[in-house]
């Protein structure tokens, strides 16, 4: 026994068996690679061994891969949400853009249909800029002033009608008293023909959104939705501008006369684009067009002058046909 | 004993060729079975080092080798010049295996390269560098402290239960 220990931790001996092992293993190295050593038995018993195991670790590595791409398609997919989100804030503001532009599109091009049908007034566009915060239903500011042509006490209006003046032209910016103002008074005239019935239509303190038209007498034709139109009295406001129409009648006080309150054409509260008039020369008068004919009637030139060209022309023919016979 | 051993090595070498393939780098993964050769060296001297290297090389070449014989060998050295070192480091530091492991990659990998050449195949050793061992250092410098942790404790629970 103590020999056997005494041999097996001989350090000669190990080394001497050590020495073998390398050698042996280099060779083989050699052989192996020449095809001479193989060990196909050995391969599949280690293969059987290790591959219940392998097939295991694979497993739970495809599971821990699986949950890999699930985290980053996760972290993709939150990324793709910020930059979806930033997109759609763009966009939101893009169209909130493209919404103003299209509103004020609108706007102008309503603006510029009037003034290309009101040949009689020489208009500037302009855009309100600033209301009075206290009162901002009464006193706006344009941005349009002296250097732009604008001057006081000029007529300002849109295509709906009649905004107001100018209280005060300023060099770039302009103070521009409503209509709706206590302080201001136009004068005006209902549209219709039979009527004709001149006023003058204030603000009131009391309703400051619906003027009142006054010192109407009191049994003058005036009726609810009437029309009611500048009548170029004062010198201010050029003839013919739509105010408003006439949304009710109450008797005044003093019992003599009566007075309407006028829905205005203008919105005020939406009042974004204006124009000044800034020239005012009376309207060309409508060239005159004929009354139109009751068809087949004496009237009827057109038909007329056909007819007689017909009857003459029958007339030579037959005369020419006589001239052969004899 | 000898079965515990095994278990460990099958169960590494097992991780080593399928799992941690998931996690690897244009096809370099870590090699469980050099940082056992050793952790097993530097843990119980240069004779086990020499047996674990014949053992985890050996399993290498009938599973996956080129070139039977060359991990055998290579992993033999490796573990016997750890296992030299055995004797003079402190078992529980664990800064030993953390140098050990890039070292002994770089020796196995020079030994592999020496027997590509020796056997007559071309081989640009640069992008072998780059390609190759790189990425199995980093690997092995991964791994390397987890290894000598389970050789370790392994160790120490066999001294305390006989």
């Amino acid at each position: 026994m103590r020999n056997f220990t005494r041999k097996k931790n001989n350090p000669v001996r190990k080394i001497i068996a050590l020495i073998v092992v390398f050698v042996v293993v280099f060779c083989s190295i050699f052989l192996a690679s020449k095809g001479k050593l193989e060990f196909k038995i050995a391969d599949k018993a280690t293969m059987g061994v290790l591959s219940p195991f392998q097939n295991g670790f694979a497993w739970i590595g495809s599971k821990i891969i699986l949950l890999k791409d699930t985290v980053i398609e996760i972290q993709n997919l939150h990324e793709q949400n910020n930059q979806l989100r930033k997109e759609v804030e763009l966009l939101r503001a893009q169209n909130l853009t493209a919404s103003e532009f299209a509103a004020e599109n609108q706007r102008l091009r309503a603006l510029l249909g009037y003034k290309q049908v009101s040949t009689q007034f020489d208009l500037v566009a302009a855009s309100v800029v600033g209301r009075e915060a206290a009162t901002w239903s009464r006193v706006i500011l344009i941005n349009r002033g002296t250097i732009d042509g604008i001057a006081d006490n000029m007529t300002v209006v849109t295509e709906m009608g009649l905004v107001g003046h100018v209280l005060e032209a300023g060099v770039n910016t302009s103070k521009v008293q409503l209509m709706l103002d206590a302080r201001s008074s136009v004068g005006t005239i209902i549209q219709r023909p039979e009527s004709r019935v001149a006023g003058i239509v204030e603000g009131d303190m009391n309703n400051p959104n619906s003027p009142r038209m006054i010192n109407i007498p009191k049994d003058a034709d005036v009726q609810v939705n009437d029309i009611v139109v500048t009548s170029g009295f004062g010198g201010i406001y050029p003839k013919g501008i739509v105010v408003g129409k006439i949304k009710d009648i109450h008797n005044d006080e003093g019992g003599l006369l009566k007075y309407g309150i006028v829905e205005t054409s203008v919105n005020f509260e939406k009042l974004e684009d204006v124009a000044v008039i800034v020239a005012s020369r009376e309207a060309p008068p409508e060239p005159l067009k004929p009354p139109e004919q009751t068809p087949g009637t004496e009237t009827d030139l057109e038909q007329n002058a056909e007819q007689t060209q017909e009857e003459q022309r029958q007339e030579f023919s037959s005369d020419f046909a006589g001239g052969d016979e004899e | 004993m000898v079965v515990s051993w095994a278990i460990i090595i099958v169960l590494l070498y097992a991780a080593q060729t399928s799992l941690f393939t998931f996690v690897d780098y244009n096809g370099v993964s870590v090699n469980l079975m050099l940082l056992l050769t050793v952790s097993v060296a530097l843990v119980h001297g240069y004779w086990k080092g020499v047996a674990m290297g014949f053992v985890t090389g050996l399993i290498q070449d009938l599973t996956m080798g080129d070139f039977f014989g060359c991990a055998i060998f290579s992993y033999m050295i490796i573990g016997l010049v750890a296992g030299r070192l055995s004797p003079r480091i402190f078992k529980d530091q664990f800064i030993f295996p953390l140098l050990g492991a890039p070292i002994a990659v770089v020796v196995h990998f020079f030994i592999m390269i020496g027997f590509i050449f020796f056997l007559g195949y071309q081989i640009d050793l640069l992008y072998m560098l780059q390609a190759i061992l790189l990425p199995l250092i980093f690997y092995q410098l991964v791994f390397a402290i987890p290894v000598y942790k389970i050789v370790f404790d392994f160790d120490e629970f066999t001294q305390r239960h006989g």
